[in-house]
């Protein structure tokens, strides 16, 4: 919509970086540049925000205060990643206290690169973030209109990307509860694709989709007589319309027809979705601990055999 | 009433939200080429309230948006009052009102810089709030009525006897309009400490709605200062503009102020409102 493009407010952080991008960013709104003719506003509030820049590659202090910011910015919004830096981590990535660029911690959309990013650049940066913050407020559109359209199936391998993607949304703010954030956070926001498409071949995995966009996954496999499901995921625009009961019964129904005896699930121990499950009939059976900040609670629940 | 003051009355309700968004739009424009930047275009207001509405709405507490729905109902019932040309005294109440639920607003959010930007505001009502009372009673003065429709039939030029008075309620004027030197309660720009003030948690449509409540404030505020030149409506129009370009150079000629606003605005109030009303009693007596 029009209206969204027109009026691009943005907060502008400064994760670790040397002062020469940020002087690039507010060089944008000095006479030579104005972006505010492009109606941008640089607000200091995130929850005025649309677009959130990020300079400087991300450390434990940093990291934290980034992804407060984001958690606060109201849907839809934008990361976008000014200079090597934040893309990448640039020459600081080997760094001890460095995890990288800003997706080590966030979803970023649009990568900024230069050392230090051109006011040029980062206008163009900008704008293609308007393109994504306006295909973001669609999708929110498209998904809460079509919400009685879902379409459930099987995943397949060429459906990996958007799953590992959904994956990462979804979990987000259940990774928050242990801190969020590289090694700090569920072991969900650190996968890669090299990962999920390695552990595919013996993965029963099912999607649910709106007008072919995945909106919602669920993974899950057979080891002896336990079948574990992973990582019901559903997309943060599409959450509390029983999308995850309807992927946790078709992946049940889906693992049924294998030796499975018994269905196993693990949260971690700060999650809220315990109750969920309990009304689907799981009950924790045990605990056990991963790292000082995390703990799984094990969760099964018998198979009944389909009656005939 | 009569079938004017309705005609009037739904005017405002109906023509403010554009003029004033226009004027606010108009404003972001004359400052960027006073920055000798280019600028917004002057429909920006209205884009950013169109994104405005679109965006999710994440709220701290449900009731904050009841007090921001307030808010806006009492600056649309203020402005309308003073448009159907009633008790002046009256919208004067009614505007302190709408900011007590604009205020009251900002406490719930319970964030520390709306307490800020809340705790200010009031210290800003109590700077202004003389002043205003002391423009309503000038008006009475000269007119012998309080009511907006008496006071705009009056045949002199109210800004001639009242001189005083008037510069006095321009300087509430910049309190209320919230521009620099006294934008320390909700301001424009992004300052550290402060964040945006009373705004700072309202997100999406509640943010919308604020900035809808302050198009209205504007155009009632400056069909207030038309009331001094009441007699003379091409004049009166003329005025309310000068007044607002005016707003708009002091905005970006200063820079802002701590606490003076209080203790200045009662300097003003004391001196230029008040011992203009002197002088007038002591000439009519």
């Amino acid at each position: 919509m029009l209206g969204i493009k027109k009026s691009p407010w943005i907060i502008h952080y400064d994760a670790s970086s040397c002062n020469g991008c940020d002087i690039e960013v507010l060089a944008c709104l000095t006479p030579g540049f104005d972006v505010e003719r492009l109606g941008v506003i640089n607000t200091g509030d995130p929850k005025h925000a649309d677009i959130f820049l990020v300079t400087g590659a991300v450390n434990p202090q940093s990291n934290t205060v980034i992804r407060n910011i984001y958690r606060q910015m109201p849907e839809p919004k934008v990361v976008v990643a000014v200079g090597t830096c934040a893309c990448s981590g640039g020459i600081f990535r080997e760094c001890y206290n460095i995890s990288g660029g800003v997706d080590s911690t966030i979803p970023v959309d649009v990568y900024i690169a230069g050392c230090a990013a051109r006011p040029e650049a980062i206008i163009d940066g900008v704008v293609q973030a308007l393109g994504v913050l306006d295909q973001k407020w669609k999708d929110m559109q498209e998904f809460a209109a079509d919400i009685d359209k879902v379409v459930y199936g099987k995943a397949t391998k060429s459906n990996l990307p958007s799953i590992l993607a959904l994956e990462k949304i979804a979990y987000y703010r259940e990774s928050e509860l242990y801190g969020g954030g590289g090694d700090a956070g569920l072991p969900v926001e650190t996968q890669t694709l090299v990962s999920l498409e390695a552990d595919f071949d013996r993965m029963t995995c099912v999607k649910a989709s709106i007008n072919g966009k995945i909106v919602g996954s669920a993974r899950g496999y057979v080891e002896a007589e336990t079948a574990h499901i992973l990582n019901i995921s559903v997309h943060p625009y599409c959450q509390g319309e029983g999308i995850g009961q309807r992927l946790i019964e078709d992946l049940q129904k889906a693992l049924l027809a294998s030796t499975a005896k018994r269905f196993e699930i693990r949260l971690g121990h700060k999650s809220t979705q315990g109750a969920w499950l309990e009304k689907q009939t799981y009950r924790s059976i045990k605990t056990e601990v991963v790292t000082p900040t995390l703990s799984w609670v094990f969760y099964q629940k018998e198979c009944v055999p389909p009656v005939h | 009433m009569s079938i004017n003051s309705w005609i009037s009355l739904i005017l405002y309700v109906l023509a403010a939200p554009f003029i004033g968004g226009a004027l606010t739009g108009f404003d972001r424009w004359l400052s960027a080429r006073m920055q000798a930047r280019r600028g917004p275009s002057i429909l920006q207001s209205f884009y950013d309230v169109r994104k405005l509405w679109q965006k999710q709405n994440l709220v701290v507490r449900s009731s904050q948006n009841f007090y921001v729905v307030f808010f806006l109902i009492f600056v649309i019932f203020t402005g309308g009052l003073f448009f159907a040309g009633v008790d002046l005294l009256m919208v004067v109440f009614a505007l302190t009102l709408a900011a007590i639920f604009f205020v009251l607003a900002a406490y719930k959010t319970s964030s520390p810089y709306s307490f800020v930007g809340a705790e200010r505001e009031l210290m800003q009502m109590m700077a202004y709030e003389p002043m205003v009372l002391l423009t309503a009673i000038g008006m009475y003065m000269v007119t012998k009525s309080f009511q907006v429709d008496a006071i705009a039939r009056h045949s002199g030029l109210l800004v001639l006897v009242l001189p005083g008075v008037f510069l006095g309620f321009l300087f509430t004027l910049v309190i209320k309009f919230r521009k620099s030197p006294f934008d320390l309660s909700a301001s424009h720009h992004a300052h550290q400490e402060l964040v945006r003030g009373m705004t700072t948690e309202f997100s999406g449509r509640t943010l919308a709605l604020i900035e809808i409540a302050h198009w209205y404030e504007t155009v009632f505020l400056l069909g207030w200062v038309y009331l001094f030149f009441a007699s003379l409506p091409w004049l009166g129009v003329l005025a309310a503009l000068a007044v607002f370009l005016l707003m708009i150079l002091v905005d970006n000629a200063f820079a802002r102020l701590k606490w003076h606003a209080l203790k200045s605005a009662w300097v003003v109030a004391a001196v230029l409102g008040f011992g203009n009303i002197l002088i007038l009693s002591a000439f009519k007596a």
